[in-house]
């Protein structure tokens, strides 16, 4: 039989204010048997954190790109700054999130400058789940967490009260139609070693200091068990201010110091003499 | 090997009795179940009557079952046995660590059944003797046949030799008994936690899997126990600490996962023996720790 390929314009409709001018991939792929065969099951191989407390929201993630088994990037960047004052995490395919962030960052981009104000990080969030839906089924694998602080630029038609405008706001988006506004989300393979110890500690009244050292940690422990996580930790804080970029930081040295500690301890056990 | 010899486990010609009857092209006879589960244990001729030997199930990559008569009963693929309702995923969340004041051992107590909780109150923790608990993972009811298993073959030992066999030997023990049995669909993953001359923790699957480690958690929660316990687990603490470190991982497994929740055990193993602590429902503590987190809320608010 004939495989019929189908080249073509995303269909658009004229309703939708955001995507008139969207230059969007123009050959969907329609059966899965036509586009490139995965080479390896996708599992998500990273861990990313955010959490919202008192001061903003903080966000963490580890750098290692994996590729099955190979280290494919140890220095990988997987917090993207979006605009001033919002900030993607990603996981799932590095590609597919590097290309869904750009084209985010620049519908984001039109609206302010068609609006004259920033679009709000639910209606981002929102923007982003309507673009990535006509790829549900297929083997697109994004899975981002837009980490954002709304209010500020106040246009002609917002109310008078500033304080209720201006909150952080922690959404997740992912390819297979899930979005869902939260205060605390972690994902990738590592997820569930960190949100145990961000389920201890999280907590709306921490500090700055403790929130930054608690999702350093988080993510530290993500990379102690899990293969597909590791080297360093990217911190990102998002304040009213804008977002603020902690230093990478290698975990290498954590990993050496705790080794230390332990070598202590275990010198000290050998000492014990068990009695009975 | 002479723990091979003690338990006459050589390869012998699986006894096929069950299968006298003839006409068994047809899958529509029912299988006399009864026979086919009946573990009849026998014991050996020659040795000093160790009943170790199973009527095991001719298993397609077993040599009695290559050079079984072809005449004989074929079982299809997968009609003789019993069809799996649902994918194992040892939806559970147990853990085992060793510290300066022993062996603690913690477990859940759900026991789940694909999204069913079938028996919210489950030990999923069990005493073999005096200085020795197994916290098992898997299928339930493989877990506890070999429980028993195991409770008789120790019982056993101590019997004839006068003293108890270590934990290290009967990890291989209880590692023998389950080879056979690899590649079938039995899933058992049991951590021995005891003590002989110092705390022990092993850990034995039925993949064949025999680990002597520090810390050991097993099941779907164990991702997130893994996480509270690396981050505090020192050999220093002290009782009590260890005792609501185990405490907290479990519960925050509980908290993600899930397949595990309700209630958690504790079992804590010294020189002295195993002593157990009173099952506590978790509920509570979700509570307990949503009000802590409220009030410092408050706290910092005001």
């Amino acid at each position: 039989f004939i495989h019929i390929l189908c080249v073509g314009f995303l269909a658009v409709s004229s309703e939708d204010p955001f995507l008139t001018s969207s230059s969007l991939p123009t050959c969907l792929p329609f059966a899965s048997s036509q586009s490139v065969p995965l080479p390896f099951p996708m599992a998500h191989g990273t861990t990313t954190l955010a959490f919202m407390f008192q001061g903003g929201v903080m966000a963490a993630a580890d750098t290692r790109s994996s590729c099955s088994g190979l280290v494919a990037c140890p220095a990988s960047q997987k917090i993207l700054p979006i605009h001033s004052h919002l900030v993607g995490l990603t996981s799932g395919t590095s590609a597919d999130c590097a290309l869904w962030k750009r084209i985010l960052a620049r519908e984001l981009r039109l609206y302010q400058l068609r609006h004259g104000r920033r679009l709000s990080t639910s209606g981002a969030a929102k923007l982003l789940s309507h673009m990535l839906h006509p790829f549900k089924g297929t083997e697109l694998c994004v899975a981002a967490t837009l980490c954002g602080w709304d209010g500020g630029e106040t246009g002609p038609g917002s109310r008078g009260e500033t304080t209720k405008n201006q909150m952080t706001e922690l959404f997740y988006v992912c390819s297979d139609g899930t979005r869902l506004r939260g205060m605390l989300f972690s994902v990738g393979s590592g997820s569930p070693y960190a949100y145990s110890i961000l389920d201890q500690g999280v907590h709306w009244g921490l500090s700055v200091d403790e929130a930054k050292s608690i999702a350093r940690e988080a993510v530290y422990r993500a990379t102690y068990r899990d293969a597909y996580s590791g080297n360093c930790v990217d911190m990102y804080h998002i304040t009213s201010k804008g977002w603020t970029r902690r230093n990478r930081e290698d975990l290498k040295e954590e990993y050496y110091r705790e080794k230390e500690r332990r070598k202590h301890e275990k010198t000290e056990r050998r000492d014990v003499t068990f009695s009975d | 090997m002479a723990l091979e010899d003690v338990c006459s486990f050589k390869e012998r010609p699986v006894q096929h009795k069950w299968f006298s009857f003839s006409s068994l092209g047809d899958a529509a006879i029912p299988f006399p179940k009864s026979d086919y589960y009946n573990l009849r244990l026998e014991t050996s001729e020659n040795n000093c009557g160790v009943p170790l030997h199973f009527f095991i199930p001719p298993l397609p990559h077993s040599s009695s079952f290559i050079n079984r008569p072809l005449s004989s009963f074929c079982p299809p693929k997968n009609s003789m046995t019993v069809q799996r309702p649902f994918r194992l995923a040892h939806g559970t969340t147990t853990l085992g660590f060793i510290f300066q004041g022993g062996v603690i051992a913690a477990a859940d107590t759900r026991a789940s059944a694909g999204g069913l909780v079938a028996c919210p109150a489950v030990h999923k923790i069990t005493p073999i003797h005096s200085h020795l608990v197994v916290t098992s993972s898997g299928s339930g009811a493989d877990c506890m046949l070999w429980e028993r298993i195991l409770i008789r073959e120790i019982r056993l030992y101590q019997l004839r030799h006068g003293h108890r066999l270590s934990i290290r030997a009967t990890a291989k023990l209880l590692s023998s008994m389950l080879h056979p049995f690899k590649g079938t669909e039995m899933c058992v993953a049991l951590t021995l936690c005891g003590w002989d001359n110092g705390p022990k923790l092993i850990y034995v699957c039925s993949d064949g899997a025999r680990l002597q480690g520090d810390v050991f958690s097993v099941g779907s929660g164990s991702p997130y126990a893994y996480g509270v316990l690396d981050r505090e687990l020192r050999w220093s603490l002290s009782k009590g600490e260890a005792i609501s470190l185990a405490r907290e991982a479990v519960f925050r497994a509980t908290h993600r996962d899930a397949y595990s929740g309700n209630n958690v055990d504790l079992f804590h193993i010294t020189a002295q023996g195993w002593s157990q602590r009173k099952r506590e429902d978790l509920k509570e503590e979700y509570y307990r720790d949503k009000e802590k987190k409220g009030k410092k809320k408050n706290d910092k608010l005001k």
